[in-house]
C-alpha cells in the first residue's frame, strides 16, 4: 500500500547486492569456485550464479554421456576389452570398428577405432558390452577442426584413466 | 586536519603569491582563474570514469552477476577500454540529418552540465565561482537539457528519436516546476541563492529539517537527468535507444559523458543543497563532499536496478498532481515554521514536525482518494488490493 512495494523492492535488491559478497561459492575474496568445478547449485543457493566458463565448469550429473572410454581391470592394469565385437554390432552408426588378435583367453583388440565425429552418444555400445569394458565419460569439450576425428585404443584408455572408473555403470547409481 | 580542510585554498594562495613578482595583479588572477577552471573540469570529469564502472557493478551485483572484472583490478579501468573502443568507431552522420545542428547537439548536452560544476563547493573555499545567484543558475543550466535533447533528436531525422524528444520536453518542463518549489524552500530558509551560503546555513542538514523538499528535489533531479524510473526518453524496449539513436563514435561519447556528468550533478547538488555539503565532523570537507555525493549516486543506481519505468501519462500525473502540490505545501509549512521562531535548532525541529504532519496528511488524502475512487484499478494501485 502507498509505495510500500517500492521500498520492499529496494530492500530486495540491496539484500541481493550484499549476498553476492557474503554468501555463495564466490563470496567476497574468491573470484572463482574452488577447484574450478561448481557442484550443481541448490535451489536455495545465494550469491552470484555466473559461470565464468573457461575458468570454471559445472560438475556433470552422473548419467551424462560424453566421449567413450576404455576401462582397465584394477587388479592387473590390463584393458578389460576382449574384442568380442558386441559394441561394434550394437552401434547404430558404425562408429566403432575392431580388429582382433589372439585366440580364447588371449584374444585382444589389435586395433580399436572410435569415430567421434559420427558418435551420437546413445550408450548402446556400453549396454551391449558383456565385460563392462567401456563407459561414457563426462568429457564434452571435443571440438575438432576435422569432421572425422578418430580416437584409437590408446586415446580411449587415457580417457578411461583420467575419468578414474573401473567398470561400466560405476557412476550410474 | 585544518590544514587538509583548506588545502585547495592554500594551494591557490601559494600560486598567487608565487606569481606576483613576475606578473601584474590581473595576470596572476587570470592564471588562478584558469587553474580553477581546469581543476573544476577535471574534478567534474573524473567521477564519470568511476561512475561508468560503478553503474555496471551496482546493477550487476543487484542482479547476482559479477559486472566488469577483467580490465584491471575489479575491472576498475573498464572506462578506458570503453574510450578506446569508442575512439576507433566510425563517426556516422545520417543522410537525413540536419548537419550543423547534428554536430552542435552533443556539445549542447555536455556544456551546460560542465557549467553547473562552477557553482558546486567541493570543499571549504574550493569553488570555481561563488555566484550570488547560484541556485537560479543551476536551474537555468538544467533547463538547457530540454533544448539540447530536442536539437539532437530533431537533427537526426529519425522518428524514434523524435518521439523521445517529445517525451523529453514534456518531462523536463513539468519536472522543473516542483524542483523549483523544492529549491525555493531551501533558499527561503538559508536566505541566499549562493551555494556556499546555503551550505553554511545547514547547521542541521536540510534533508533532516525538510525531508519532503529533499525527496521532491531528488525525484525531480532523477527526471531532469533522465535516470530510471524516469528514463522514458531512452526506453530501450519501445524507442530503440532514445534521442541519441543516430549518434556514434566521439559524438556518442560526448552524449554519454554528459549523461554520467548529470548523475554526478544529482549527487553533488543533493549533497550541497540538502545533505550539508562539505560540512562534517573531523575529516576534511572535500572528503565529506565526495563521500556524500557517492552515497547519493549509489542510491540513484540502486533505484535504477530496482524500479520499473513509468508510463508517460503516469509520469506527468505524478509531476503535476502529486509533486507540485506537495512541494507548494512544503514551502508554506516550512515558511510558517521558520517564521514562528528565530532560533536555528527550534526552527529545524518545528520544520521537521511540520513536514511529518504534511506527510501524514498526504497519506491520509491519498488513501481517502483511493477509497472514494470509482476506478478499481486506481484503488488496487494505491491500496495494494488485487
Amino acid at each position: 500500500m502507498l509505495g510500500r512495494g517500492m521500498l520492499k523492492g529496494l530492500w530486495v535488491t540491496l539484500r541481493h547486492m550484499m549476498a553476492t559478497y557474503t554468501s555463495g561459492p564466490r563470496r567476497f575474496p574468491r573470484r572463482y569456485v574452488s577447484g574450478g568445478v561448481l557442484e550443481r547449485p541448490e535451489p536455495d543457493m545465494r550469491g552470484m550464479f555466473t559461470l565464468q566458463y573457461p575458468f570454471e565448469r559445472y560438475c556433470m550429473f552422473p548419467r551424462f554421456r560424453g566421449v567413450l572410454a576404455q576401462l582397465r581391470d584394477p587388479e592387473n592394469g590390463q584393458p578389460r576389452c576382449t574384442a568380442c565385437m558386441a559394441c561394434e554390432r550394437a552401434c547404430p552408426h558404425g562408429v566403432i570398428s575392431i580388429v582382433a588378435e589372439g585366440k580364447g583367453k588371449e584374444r585382444r583388440p589389435k586395433e580399436y577405432t572410435y569415430n567421434l565425429g559420427r558418435c551420437i552418444f546413445c550408450r548402446l555400445c556400453v549396454e551391449a558390452c558383456p565385460f563392462d569394458a567401456i563407459e561414457m565419460t563426462h568429457v564434452y569439450e571435443v571440438t575438432s577442426t576435422t569432421s572425422n576425428q578418430v580416437l584409437n585404443m590408446q586415446d580411449l584408455l587415457e580417457l578411461g584413466d583420467a575419468a578414474n572408473i573401473h567398470h561400466a555403470g560405476e557412476d550410474w547409481q | 586536519m585544518g590544514f587538509l580542510d583548506t588545502l585547495p585554498v592554500t594551494i591557490m594562495q601559494w600560486v598567487r603569491s608565487a606569481l606576483s613578482p613576475y606578473l601584474p595583479v590581473w595576470g596572476s588572477e587570470l592564471v588562478v582563474a584558469l587553474a580553477k577552471v581546469v581543476l573544476a573540469l577535471v574534478v567534474g570529469i573524473m567521477p564519470v570514469i568511476v561512475f561508468t564502472w560503478m553503474e555496471r557493478k551496482v546493477l550487476a551485483r543487484g542482479q547476482d552477476r559479477f559486472g566488469p572484472n577483467v580490465a584491471g583490478p575489479f575491472g576498475l579501468i573498464v572506462a578506458f577500454a570503453d574510450a578506446i573502443k569508442i575512439l576507433t568507431k566510425e563517426d556516422v552522420i545520417p543522410a537525413a540529418a540536419d548537419k550543423p545542428a547534428f554536430r552542435l547537439a552533443p556539445a549542447l548536452i555536455l556544456i551546460p552540465a560542465l557549467l553547473v560544476i562552477a557553482v558546486i563547493p567541493f570543499g571549504r573555499g574550493a569553488i570555481a565561482a561563488d555566484l550570488n545567484v547560484g541556485v537560479l543558475y543551476v536551474i537555468a543550466m538544467g533547463s538547457m537539457t530540454a533544448l539540447a535533447v530536442l536539437t539532437a533528436s530533431w537533427s537526426s531525422g529519425n522518428k524514434y528519436s523524435l518521439v523521445s524528444a517529445f517525451r523529453a520536453v514534456a518531462q523536463l518542463v513539468s519536472y522543473e516546476v516542483p524542483m523549483a518549489f523544492a529549491l525555493l524552500a531551501v533558499v527561503l530558509v538559508s536566505g541566499s541563492l549562493s551555494t556556499v551560503r546555503i551550505v553554511e546555513a545547514q547547521a542541521v542538514p536540510f534533508a533532516l529539517t525538510m525531508p519532503i523538499a529533499a525527496a521532491v528535489y531528488f525525484l525531480c533531479a532523477l527526471a531532469e537527468a533522465n535516470r530510471s524510473p524516469f528514463d522514458l526518453l531512452e526506453g530501450e524496449s519501445e524507442l530503440v535507444a532514445g534521442f541519441n539513436l543516430e549518434y556514434s563514435g566521439m559524438k556518442f561519447a560526448m552524449v554519454y559523458i554528459g549523461e554520467y556528468l548529470h548523475i554526478f550533478l544529482i549527487g553533488a547538488l543533493t549533497t550541497t543543497l540538502f545533505l550539508g555539503g562539505y560540512r562534517g565532523p573531523i575529516l576534511p570537507g572535500w572528503f565529506w563532499f565526495f563521500a556524500k555525493s557517492l552515497f547519493v549516486v549509489f542510491v540513484v543506481l540502486w533505484i535504477r536496478t530496482t524500479w520499473p519505468r513509468f508510463r508517460i501519462d503516469q509520469m506527468l500525473d505524478f509531476a503535476w498532481k502529486f509533486l507540485v502540490p506537495l512541494a507548494m505545501a512544503n514551502l508554506v509549512v516550512v515558511a510558517v515554521a521558520y517564521k514562528i521562531t528565530s532560533d536555528v535548532y527550534m526552527g529545524a525541529g518545528l520544520s521537521l514536525l511540520a513536514n511529518l504532519l504534511l506527510l501524514t496528511a498526504t497519506v491520509v488524502l491519498l488513501v481517502a482518494w483511493a477509497r472514494r475512487s470509482k476506478s478499481r484499478r486506481v484503488r488496487a494501485l494505491i491500496l495494494g488490493e488485487v
